[in-house]
């Protein structure tokens, strides 16, 4: 991410979260916390907690944030971030935290009067981790219909240039839908394990080499004493490699929702 | 309650998968279909839209899409690292899957490989908790840098606190070994194990090498510029500690290496072997334009009367079984050949121990020469050195605290100001006299102890003053200005008295250089010359 990314990021996320923006440049942002948001990041529990018992008046603080520091030329005193900073880091994820679950509501382009009918939509973005002494992550952005059960790959890049709102628009309704959310999520689920199933696991046969040629070493090491006899650094070093080679592979929900949309996404 | 469940998928479906037999471990959390369900029951409110939108896509920027490359030099934009501290990282962890000895020449930044290779399996989430293991005297700088330069939070050792609270701990290799930290950290599971200065575990009949031994070792990292200080079996055990078996075992190696026998193809077999678990770079392999070294011995002759007293001494064990130990006569040497101070202390000590008057008699002889000595011809030759410096900084090392006591006030008899440097001074006072040294003094007196952990690039001339047996160390030494940062030609003095012992000691230093360049690889200069064994 560049410095410019990372100063609309923090603008927007800033934004979102009703924290007015004191004074700003394309360097540097100085934002008035809310109450909620110095609560979550600042890190001060006791401070709030003393004003709980005191009851005084709460003053949340101001942030100052330098996001490029090599073009900063006026005298501001703040943090430095960039990508990797443990404050962006702080801030992403809160941005996950705040972001997890919507339900979204289509608003046609050009309402004509006429009604108009959306179709409802379960819509999850999943990240998958295969892991071994390395990983890699492949996200899968599902979206399942709930009235047809038709699935669609690539769901996210679909509606996120819709227009589309938090509450229904005037003279809009939506169909009831068939398919039960819950139910469209464990489909999607099952969507997600078909799908490493029949990936490519070469990697995890290559960690399984890995493993099994360590292992031979190890077991040369200590050929001559019988398995019985053996110390119990034998042991350990056999288990740190099998951990240390160990397959596995998660998969995380990152957010998803309800949507009702009346573009004809899939 | 989010709950993880796992479960597993044998290949039914799929042919490659169950050709293998292989099973894998599939893990889930319901945490996000249980917040799903309470906004659906209207038990919560829903989530902001465009920070829905600007989560997803920070995880799209985040991706880690391949199992090979580096994800960290992208989230430590300030660090800017050397090619070969990036290549060494990104070999470590795809061609020895995160066990191996980092053994760059001193200077090089063997810091930042390891704080990179760290990093790097923080971000991937394959360590979650790491222990450090180092000197004392480096347990600061370690959290100051893994803290500053990688913004990995560290918290120092301590046993109030609850290990299993700390993912990232740093604790000195002598307190580690004791219990009852031992226990506390056996109990706790590591999945990174990073040991500073490893060349202290290369005797596996010591209490470090057990301590470690016993440490399970998922990922390891074993740092050392010296991976051979005397003969090839240390790193036959640095190796055996690392991946036991590498080398084969004990008895293998020995018959395959044992000194008299091994040859030319052998040695061959036994450096690919070690490029299999070491990553070594020397400084001009690093690309990087080092200043050159200027290596020179510097014979000097005894004066009359340190003569006679050099001999007296060596004369001592034919006079004396209290001096006939060898270990106790060549240190007495060695101490002679330094200053008086040094030799006196001993030499007193060993009196006390002499029972018949001839011993005792003989030995107040050399007590009362060795007082009426007035001149060092170590110590005349240091001065002129440091005069031709024309005022830049000189630092002196020597093997002695006597003889370091002795020099500061020779030189300061002479106007020159100096300050002692050792090992057991504390953080702050080794600041202050780094500082004092960079300011003020002109000469920084340093004992062997002091040689590690502290930079000195604005200085650029080493006097040896007393040689140690281990090449290693006198490369430590040079590594303390010959580093990173470094605009000068680096000077180098070694001093040594012709006819003595410390003839003997530039010899065994040859030959040690020798068994380390044919397994590990070009030294730099340290000596002006090479011999082979």
């Amino acid at each position: 991410m560049y410095p410019q990314q990372i100063h609309q990021y923090i603008r927007q996320f800033f934004k979102e979260n009703n924290c007015e923006i004191i004074r700003e440049s394309d360097n540097f942002i100085n934002v008035q916390l809310t109450i909620e948001m110095d609560k979550r990041i600042m890190n001060r529990p006791f401070y709030w907690k003393y004003l709980e018992s005191t009851g005084d008046e709460p003053k949340p603080a101001q942030l100052t944030l330098i996001t490029d520091k090599n073009r900063l030329t006026e005298g501001i005193a703040g943090e430095v971030v960039h990508y990797g900073s443990p404050r962006l880091n702080q801030l992403f994820k809160v941005t996950k935290e705040l972001g997890s679950f919507v339900q979204m509501y289509e608003e046609p382009a050009n309402p004509s009067g006429e009604q108009t009918i959306l179709t409802p939509w379960v819509g999850v973005n999943y990240k998958i981790t295969y892991s071994s002494d390395r990983t890699k992550e492949i996200l899968y952005s599902l979206g399942i219909n709930l009235l047809t059960g038709a699935i669609l790959n690539g769901f996210q890049e679909s509606i996120c240039l819709l227009n589309l709102g938090s509450r229904i628009a005037p003279n809009t309704f939506h169909v009831p839908y068939i398919i039960k959310p819950i139910r469209a999520l464990e489909r999607l689920d099952a969507v997600i394990e078909n799908q490493i199933l029949h990936d490519d696991h070469t990697w995890a046969e290559e960690a399984k080499e890995r493993l099994r040629k360590d292992l031979l070493v190890l077991e040369y090491f200590y050929r001559d004493i019988e398995e019985a006899d053996r110390p119990e650094c034998y042991e350990s070093e056999k288990k740190a490699m099998e951990e240390q080679y160990e397959t596995k592979v998660k998969i995380e929900v990152i957010n998803g929702g309800l949507f009702y949309l009346y573009t004809n996404v899939g | 309650m989010a709950q993880t469940h796992s479960n597993f998928i044998s290949g039914h479906s799929n042919k490659k998968i169950s050709d293998e037999g292989m099973f894998m471990k599939i893990e889930r959390s319901s945490e996000w279909k249980e917040g799903f369900e309470e906004r659906l029951e209207n038990r919560q409110v829903w989530d902001n839209w465009t920070l829905y939108k600007m989560c997803y896509e920070v995880e799209k920027v985040r991706l880690i899409k391949d199992f090979n490359g580096l994800q960290a030099p992208n989230f430590l934009p300030g660090l800017k690292p050397y090619p070969h501290q990036v290549e060494a990282a990104q070999t470590v962890i795809e061609r020895m899957n995160g066990k191996a000895i980092l053994a760059d020449e001193v200077g090089l930044g063997k810091t930042i490989q390891a704080g990179l290779i760290l990093k790097e399996y923080l971000i991937r989430g394959l360590v979650k908790k790491a222990l450090i293991l180092v000197p004392a005297s480096l347990i600061n700088q370690w959290i100051e840098e893994l803290n500053q330069k990688f913004h990995i939070p560290v918290v120092q050792y301590n046993k109030k606190y609850d290990m299993s609270y700390c993912d990232i701990v740093v604790c000195s290799m002598d307190m580690a070994k004791r219990s009852p930290h031992r226990e506390n950290i056996y109990n706790q599971d590591y999945d990174l194990i990073i040991i500073d200065e490893a060349h202290k575990l290369k005797n596996p009949k010591t209490k470090n090498y057990e301590f470690v031994q016993n440490l399970k070792k998922k990922f390891c990292l074993l740092l050392t510029a010296t991976p051979i200080q005397n003969d090839v079996f240390e790193l036959f055990n640095l190796i055996s500690l690392l991946k036991p078996g590498h080398l084969g075992n004990f008895e293998t190696f020995q018959s395959v290496f044992s000194a008299s026998k091994h040859n030319v193809e052998e040695d061959e077999f036994l450096k690919e072997l070690i490029n299999q678990v070491m990553v070594r770079n020397s400084r001009h392999e690093t690309g990087i334009e080092w200043t050159n070294r200027r290596v020179q011995i510097i014979p000097l002759e005894f004066s009359e009367k340190e003569k006679e007293v050099y001999d007296m001494i060596s004369e001592l064990k034919h006079v004396s079984p209290v001096f006939s130990g060898a270990f106790s006569m060549i240190t007495l040497q060695k101490e002679i050949c330094s200053s008086k101070h040094a030799a006196y202390l001993t030499l007193n000590e060993m009196r006390k121990k002499c029972t018949n008057p001839e011993e005792v008699s003989f030995t107040d002889e050399i007590i009362v020469k060795i007082s009426q000595l007035d001149t060092n011809t170590k110590a005349e030759k240091a001065y002129e050195i440091i005069k031709e410096a024309n005022g830049e900084k000189v630092i002196i090392f020597t093997e002695y605290r006597a003889s370091q006591a002795f020099l500061q006030n020779f030189l300061y008899e002479k106007g020159i100001i100096s300050v002692p440097f050792n090992g057991k001074f504390s953080k702050s006072k080794r600041e202050w006299m780094k500082q004092l040294f960079k300011e003020k003094a002109q000469v920084l007196i340093a004992t062997e102890s002091g040689s590690e952990g502290i930079n000195l690039q604005f200085c650029h001339h080493v006097i040896n003053y007393d040689l140690p047996w281990n090449p290693m160390k006198l490369e430590q030494r040079i590594g303390r200005v010959h580093r990173l940062g470094q605009e000068h030609d680096v000077n180098i003095y070694n001093l040594a008295i012709k006819h003595t012992i410390e003839d003997h000691i530039l010899e065994l230093l040859n030959v040690k250089i020798g068994v380390f360049e044919k397994v590990v690889g070009e030294l730099d200069d340290i000596l002006t010359f090479k011999m082979s064994i």
